[in-house]
Order: structure tokens, then C-alpha cells, then sequence
């Protein structure tokens, strides 16, 4: 007979991955897009529960705040601005095409599956250091990972004034050289057919 | 803390550090309105771009140092394609000016998302640890994906941004989970020397196995190899032309940069496998590339399908594993980037005259505008391997390169496919100056006459002529190019050992 806590953590195990994986094939497969982005939040929460069971409280917090805070919370605001009440047409030959990414997807995970097991993994890592963890990373990057961690600065403040380039209604939209409104477009303008030049 | 700075070794990134000021440099002057951000911005950019060249060109008689413990690597090798990238977003830089103001576009935007590519694209042609890696693949993705939806009330240019965030996306998702097995392969480290030792200790397992299909995956997108090209077209016809540019040299620089360190290097006791994929991929590349390519009408999708074809040349460099074959595909890189931006420019200013990059409306151009003709026959002819050219000289070292590593395969698929591609490039040139005057097309019958005196003209005309001069004379003087691409591959001890090893087996 395992002790208690072994098998606590057997059955926390299992509910969470059960819930990562039902919620997984729920987003995928649900019409109802709505649906489809709260289960998004149910599997980021899960995966957050995993990495909690691992030992590594900051990860789990991290996820929850940026997963479930700001990714997820993002994803509903754009589900509500849009709103679209219609269904999307039937394209055709979608059934063909379910069956086809069906198969590529088994597969791939027949693939995964055959080089996990096949794999004499190196268990078990080394030991968690729990609460010391985000003094760990505090001296990491400030030391060896100094260089993505300051390249990321730039990435994120990148993807800021992109965000706002394509998102703001520009006041401006003159030529600057020579004074004429212009529509913001490709120069190369798309040519129109014979028909419609000449009424 | 003396010691800390020391072993950082910061100055090994001083040229990305001289972008990274200009483009604060241009964020700050863009705050003082368009006016000014359009007369300012330029200047910073040259300076920024030009200090970093400097600095690039003093690296390079400097030996190899690692830098922020082992994340970065100035190797020659690295240092020549930081220098090939930083160029290309110069040049591109020079011709976007005209065009960006006449879209009606912010400039001072614009020039500092370009710069943060190529402070991404710069950084992944030295970085030495997958953190590092991935972090600036993706600076230099995610600036890609806004400049091709830059002109944002243009459908085709959102469908574009859209198409290459979703592929992109994808790619760097795969990416990462190569990047996660390789961490467990190595037993939890991220650094590609420690990687690279625990690979050859395991010998070929399903599990590394996974790992490099996974990797070159990504590095096949970046360098869009068939079939892995899907993107490509869509994306470089609908982002604008100058951003086109970009990402056909400096953005496939950086990915065959980030194919050398991690398949030359990392994957070493892989190479027989790897270079077989990578034959394969070749071959698909440089066959589908130059086929489809003639049955195009719009010239920004031509240049698209003839750099597939391109980067398919470039990868027989690849497979070689020998020091010509490393030196050929570092020359053919820095030929490349002249002959195609050359080509670009005339394409740009054609549009802005015109308003259209269809192949048909060039027709009878030589009597209108000799300038764009003649720079664009010759950046044409130099890109499909016509002698006296640069590119004959460089692709004729490729093929020489090849052919002594016994790619036969490899070699007599380019040399078919090379035929190919002058069908295609010589029948623009045919359409410019062989039709009469009476069969020009109705654009060049209202052609403007040829003005420069707009902002942002001169610039575009400086980097057209320097672009077709350095093509068409840089065939003649090629041998600082030779002794450079040459030196490259000698003053980098990742490519030495690869070849001293010489375990490379014939796959083709």
C-alpha cells in the first residue's frame, strides 16, 4: 500500500490531465466559439495545477496571470467586439479534410508517443528547489540569460508600436513629399478590368 | 563587479547596441510629428546603420570571443552574415523612403520596426544558446509580421501579415518543441556546445532524431525551402516592396546563419541525415522555384518564386560540409544581396512612377527610363548566372564547390534549373527593350518624365546605382569578395572542426 500522499498526488495527476485533454478536444472541436474560449481558460488553469504539482509555484503563477489573466481574458474581449451572430458558410470539401488532418494528427501523436517511450528519460531531474525558484531565475537572468532577457525588452516594446501602428486611425494621410492624400496602401495598385475603366 | 563586465564581454554586440540607439533615436524624433520625423529619421538610421558597419568591420580582425556566457559567438562566420544583414536593411532603408511617404505611411515607425528585425536577424547570426536563438528569431518574425501588414488600408497587405503570422506562429511553436527535446537530450542545458557533445554521445536516437526534424523544419521556413514555401508568394506580394527586400536577403541571411550553427554545428553527428534532407529540399527548391516563376505576371511574385530558387542554390553550399562549399554559400549570400536589392530598387521605382508591377506594363521601358532598363537588365542577368556578372562568378563557385564534393545530383539539377531561370529573367528584359514603340504598353505610353527632385528620390537613385555598379563590376573585381568569403569560413573554429573532421559522405 502507497502512502496517502503518493496517492493524492496520483489522483490530483489524473484529474488535471484529464481536464487538460478533454479541454484541449473541446476547443478544437466545439462550433460554439465562446464555449470553445473558456475551455481555453479550464486547460490553462490545468496546466498551471501541473506545473504546481512539479514544485515550480512561480510558473504556475506566471501562467495563471499571463495565460488565463491577459491571454485569455484578451481572447473573450475579441470574441464579444466581434459578435458575428452567422455561421460560417460550409467550404467545400471540408469532411475530406477533417479526415485528412485527423489522420496527420494521429500520426504525429503516434510519432510522440513512440519517441517518449522509447527514450530512457534522465529520471528524476534534478531536485525542485520550490519557494528558491525565483531567486534561481532572478540570478540567471542577470547572468548567463542577460541577452534574450534584454533582447526581449526590445521585442516587447517592437510588438507595442506595431500593435498601435495597425490598430490606431491615423490622422495623417497625406504624401509628405508632395502634399497629396493618399489612401495608405500598396503603391502597386490592384488594375481594375477593361470593363470598368470605360463606362 | 569588474570581473562581471569582463566576462560579459558586452562589446561583442556594440553593432547591434549602435541600431538599437538609432532607432530609439528614431522613436524619440517621430514624437515631434511626421514633418520632422521625415527629415530626422533618415539621418539617424544612416549613422546608426554605418556605426554598426564600422564596428562589424572591426570585429572581423578580431578572434573569436564569446560573450554573456557563451549566449553569443563573434565568430567570422557570424560576423559576415550580421554584415550581409545589416547591408541589406541599409539598402532597404535607401529605397523605402519614397515609397513609405507616398503610401502616407509613418516613416519614424516604419524605420524603427526595420531596425528591430535587424537587430533580431543580427543577434540570431551569433547567438550560441537556444534561449538566445529564439528570442531573436522571434524579434526579427514579429517585426516581419508588422511590416508586411504596414499598409494597413490595404487588404492584400493585411492578408499577408495575417498569412505569415499564422505560418510563422506555427513554425516557431515547432521550433520550440524541438528546442525542449534537444534541452532534454542534453540533460538541461540550452547551450548549443553542450548540446552538440551530448548529442554525439548518444549516436542517433528517435528522440535527437525528432529533435532535428523538428529544427530544420523552422530553418526551412526561414529560408522558405520547398515544401516549406507556402507562405512566401502570398506574403511577397502583398507586404510593400522595400519590406519585400528585407525579407529576401536580410531575413534568409539570418536563417541560413541559424542554419549553420545549429545543423553544421549542433547536429554534427547527424550529418548524413541532415544533408540528405537538405539535398532533398534543395532539389524540391531550386526545381519548383524556377518553374513556377515562368508562368508569373506580377513581378514582386517572380522576384518571390526566383528566391526560392536562389535559396535553393545557396543550399547546395550547404551540403557540401567543405570549406569551398561554406565559402561559396557565404559569397553567393553578400552577391545576392546586391543583385536582388538592385533589382528591387529598379522594381520600386518602376511602381512609384507607375503604380504597377506587372511584368507586361514594362514593356518598351528602354525608351522611357534607360536608368531602370539598364539597372534592372543587368541585376536580372546577374541573378539568373549570365558571365561577366557577379552572380555568374558567385554561383559558378557554388556549383564548382559541389561538384568537387561529388553533389552531382545537386549540381546538375542547378545547372538545368539555372537555364530555366534565364528564360525567365531574359523575357523581361526582352519585354523592356526589344518591344517597338508602338507596342509599349498604355502605362509607359503616359510615363512621367524621369524626376528626382521628391525627398527620398535621390537616396532610392544612390542605392540603385551602387547596387547595379557593385553587380556589374564586382564580377570583374571579385577577388576582395573571394578573399573575404574565404577568410570567413578560416577565422571560424565552428566550421574548421566540421572540416577537419571531413566525415562528409556523397549524398547526391
Amino acid at each position: 500500500m502507497p502512502p496517502l500522499a503518493e496517492i493524492t498526488q496520483l489522483i490530483v495527476f489524473g484529474v488535471l490531465a484529464l481536464a487538460v485533454v478533454v479541454g484541449a478536444l473541446g476547443v478544437v472541436m466545439l462550433p460554439n466559439i465562446v464555449y470553445a474560449a473558456f475551455l481555453l481558460g479550464g486547460v490553462f488553469l490545468s496546466v498551471a495545477g501541473l506545473y504546481l504539482m512539479l514544485n515550480a509555484s512561480f510558473i504556475a503563477a506566471a501562467q495563471i496571470l499571463i495565460y488565463v489573466g491577459a491571454v485569455n481574458v484578451l481572447i473573450l474581449f475579441a470574441i464579444m467586439l466581434v459578435n458575428k451572430k452567422e455561421a460560417m458558410g460550409a467550404s467545400p470539401g471540408v469532411g475530406l479534410r477533417r479526415v485528412l488532418s485527423t489522420g496527420v494528427c494521429i500520426g504525429l501523436f503516434a510519432l510522440l508517443l513512440r519517441v517518449a517511450f522509447s527514450t530512457p528519460w534522465a529520471t528524476p531531474g534534478p531536485a525542485a528547489i520550490g519557494e528558491d525558484a525565483v531567486i534561481r531565475l532572478g540570478e540567471h537572468f542577470f547572468s548567463d540569460y542577460l541577452l534574450p532577457f534584454e533582447l526581449a525588452s526590445v521585442l516587447l516594446l517592437m510588438a507595442m508600436i506595431g500593435a498601435i501602428v495597425l490598430a490606431r486611425r491615423d490622422v495623417l494621410a497625406t504624401d509628405i513629399g508632395t502634399g497629396e492624400s493618399v489612401d495608405q496602401g500598396l503603391i502597386e495598385k490592384a488594375r481594375t478590368p477593361l470593363l470598368m475603366e470605360k463606362p | 563587479m569588474e570581473s562581471l563586465a569582463q566576462s560579459l564581454n558586452a562589446g561583442a554586440i556594440a553593432p547591434e547596441a549602435a541600431i538599437l540607439i538609432a532607432l530609439l533615436a528614431c522613436l524619440l524624433a517621430d514624437l515631434a510629428g511626421e514633418r520632422t520625423a521625415a527629415r530626422l529619421v533618415p539621418p539617424f538610421c544612416y549613422v546608426g546603420l554605418g556605426t554598426s558597419l564600422v564596428l562589424l568591420a572591426l570585429q572581423w580582425s578580431e578572434p573569436t570571443a564569446d560573450a554573456f556566457f557563451s549566449s553569443f559567438i563573434t565568430d567570422n562566420l557570424g560576423v559576415a552574415f550580421r554584415a550581409v544583414v545589416a547591408t541589406s536593411t541599409l539598402l532597404s532603408l535607401l529605397i523605402s523612403w519614397r515609397y513609405v511617404e507616398r503610401a502616407g505611411t509613418p516613416v519614424g515607425e516604419y524605420a524603427a520596426i526595420l531596425m528591430a528585425a535587424t537587430v533580431g536577424a543580427m543577434l540570431l547570426c551569433g547567438a550560441t544558446d537556444l534561449v538566445s536563438i529564439f528570442v531573436a528569431l522571434e524579434t526579427l518574425s514579429v517585426s516581419s509580421y508588422l511590416l508586411s501588414g504596414y499598409m494597413k488600408r490595404d487588404a492584400r497587405s493585411s492578408e499577408a501579415a495575417l498569412k505569415y503570422l499564422l505560418v510563422g506562429s506555427a513554425a516557431a511553436a515547432v521550433f520550440l518543441y524541438g528546442t525542449s527535446l534537444l534541452y532534454g537530450v542534453s540533460g538541461g542545458s540550452t547551450n548549443l556546445d553542450a548540446i552538440t557533445i551530448s548529442l554525439q554521445g548518444a549516436g542517433v536516437t528517435p528522440l535527437s532524431a525528432l529533435a532535428l526534424v523538428f529544427v530544420l523544419a523552422t530553418v526551412a521556413f526561414k529560408i522558405s525551402a520547398v515544401p516549406f514555401h507556402q507562405w512566401t508568394p502570398d506574403v511577397y506580394e502583398g507586404s510593400p516592396t522595400p519590406v519585400v527586400a528585407f525579407l529576401s536577403v536580410g531575413s534568409k541571411a539570418a536563417g541560413f546563419a541559424l542554419a549553420l550553427r545549429l545543423l553544421v554545428g549542433c547536429f554534427e553527428s547527424f550529418q548524413t541525415q541532415w544533408q540528405l534532407l537538405f539535398t532533398v529540399l534543395a532539389v524540391l527548391s531550386m526545381t519548383l522555384g524556377n518553374v513556377v516563376a515562368l508562368a508569373q505576371t506580377s513581378m514582386k511574385r517572380m522576384l518571390a518564386y526566383s528566391s526560392i530558387g536562389q535559396a535553393g542554390f545557396v543550399m547546395i553550399g550547404l551540403v557540401c560540409g567543405t570549406e569551398e562549399g561554406f565559402a561559396a554559400m557565404v559569397l553567393y549570400m553578400a552577391a545576392y544581396l546586391f543583385m536582388n536589392l538592385g533589382a528591387f530598387a529598379c522594381v520600386i521605382l518602376f511602381s512609384l512612377r507607375t503604380g504597377s508591377d506587372r511584368i507586361s506594363d514594362y514593356a518598351g521601358l528602354y525608351q522611357k527610363d534607360p536608368l531602370i532598363t539598364l539597372g534592372l537588365s543587368l541585376c536580372l542577368l546577374s541573378l539568373g548566372g549570365i558571365p561577366p556578372m557577379l552572380g555568374f562568378f558567385s554561383k559558378i563557385y557554388l556549383f564548382f564547390a559541389g561538384w568537387a564534393d561529388g553533389q552531382y545530383l545537386l549540381v546538375v539539377v542547378g545547372l538545368v534549373t539555372s537555364v530555366v531561370s534565364i528564360y525567365y529573367y531574359i523575357s523581361v528584359i526582352k519585354m523592356m527593350v526589344v518591344k517597338e514603340p508602338q507596342e509599349a504598353s498604355d502605362v509607359i505610353k503616359d510615363y512621367p518624365a524621369p524626376t528626382w527632385n521628391l525627398p527620398g528620390l535621390q537616396p532610392l537613385r544612390a542605392a540603385l546605382v551602387f547596387c547595379v555598379a557593385v553587380t556589374a563590376i564586382g564580377g570583374v573585381l571579385s577577388n576582395p569578395l573571394f578573399t573575404w568569403a574565404n577568410a570567413a569560413v578560416e577565422g571560424t573554429p565552428l566550421l574548421q572542426q566540421v572540416i577537419s573532421n571531413g566525415g562528409h559522405l556523397p549524398t547526391g
